[in-house]
């Protein structure tokens, strides 16, 4: 699988002691943007492309596991709110007491998931732009990517993973 | 506006669906049950997934969607109520907690009732409508 855990120490130490971003307050420090979860399907099969974790450590299972778990939510989600409301791509997000989670399903049924603390907005604008802006980029437009990313080869790859990374460290509520 | 109410028993079964107002597909009996279970199993494993280190990590909470938002309150005993509402209605937490009043009252306080049962309550029935007009469903 292409699970990575790029950039984890340094998300660790960059969050910690700076000052509070102030359009979130009162969020706990340790769940800022918590991790982010790449997952792309293919006709039925259940297959994570791309996994980022900021703070791997903090896990319950382990992220192979977890990202079986995740897909299989995300979808039932998605089946059970486009019943319910009778139209597409109507499920945005769910929250527990500890997380929320964001989706962003692209026409092609790219399915892109980022975990955050539970008081973070609607990240949906967030990860459009990741996929546009660094899926289609630095993924669909290299020729030398696989059909079909089998194991998350071709989204596992340099570029992508740092522009990611750097987007999302830079957002103005990574740390708040 | 709240669209409708549904009482998920600790064991994953449909105890009560009452719809107040139009504006989601109709499922038919089965598919309700067939929802009740899928969002009892869905929940159990939210609370597993959480990219924090917290043991007291509670399941779904609120489900956003663009057309309605989901609430879903657990009991301590396990019991889920789920109310669907329009996703600009706001104090919905203090709706579910009222509901649950309702349930103590008229549900667990019958001594006819059978735990887990599907809710067949008149008394029932009419306290929770009355409820949801008092707080504009």
């Amino acid at each position: 699988m292409g699970s990575n855990n790029a950039g984890t120490a340094s998300a660790t130490t960059s969050m910690n002691g700076q000052p509070d971003g102030g359009d979130l307050g009162g969020s706990p420090p340790h769940s800022a943007a918590a991790n982010n979860h790449l997952a792309s399907h293919h006709s039925t099969t259940s297959q994570l492309t791309s996994a980022t974790s900021m703070f791997s450590d903090s896990r319950l299972v382990n992220i192979e596991e977890e990202s079986k778990l995740v897909y299989g939510v995300v979808r039932t989600l998605r089946n059970l709110v486009n019943k319910l409301s009778g139209n597409q791509d109507g499920f945005i997000s769910y929250r527990t007491s500890n997380y929320k989670l964001h989706y962003y399903e692209t026409q092609t049924g790219l399915k892109f998931v980022i975990n955050t603390d539970p008081s973070t907005e609607s990240l949906r604008p967030v990860l459009r732009q990741i996929y546009t802006n660094f899926f289609v980029e630095y993924v669909v437009k290299n020729p030398l990517a696989p059909v079909g990313h089998p194991g998350g080869e071709g989204v596992n790859n340099e570029y992508f993973k740092a522009a990611v990374d750097k987007f999302v460290k830079n957002l103005s509520f990574f740390d708040s | 506006m709240i669209y409708s109410l549904y009482i998920i028993s600790k064991a994953g079964g449909l105890m009560y669906q009452k719809d107040f107002n139009e504006g989601l597909a109709h499922l038919t009996a089965n598919e309700y049950l067939v929802f009740a279970g899928t969002f009892h199993g869905v929940h159990a494993i939210t609370s597993k997934i959480s990219p924090v280190r917290n043991s007291t990590s509670s399941g779904l909470e609120v489900l956003e969607a663009d057309s309605f938002k989901l609430y879903c309150f657990q009991t301590l005993t396990g019991t889920k109520f789920l109310i669907i509402a329009d996703p600009t209605h706001a104090n919905i937490d203090l709706v579910l907690r009222r509901t649950y009043d309702v349930y103590s009252d008229y549900v667990m306080k019958n001594p006819f009732y059978t735990p887990e049962m599907p809710i067949r309550s008149e008394l029932f029935d009419v306290n929770i409508v009355k409820l949801i007009k008092q707080v504009g469903g």
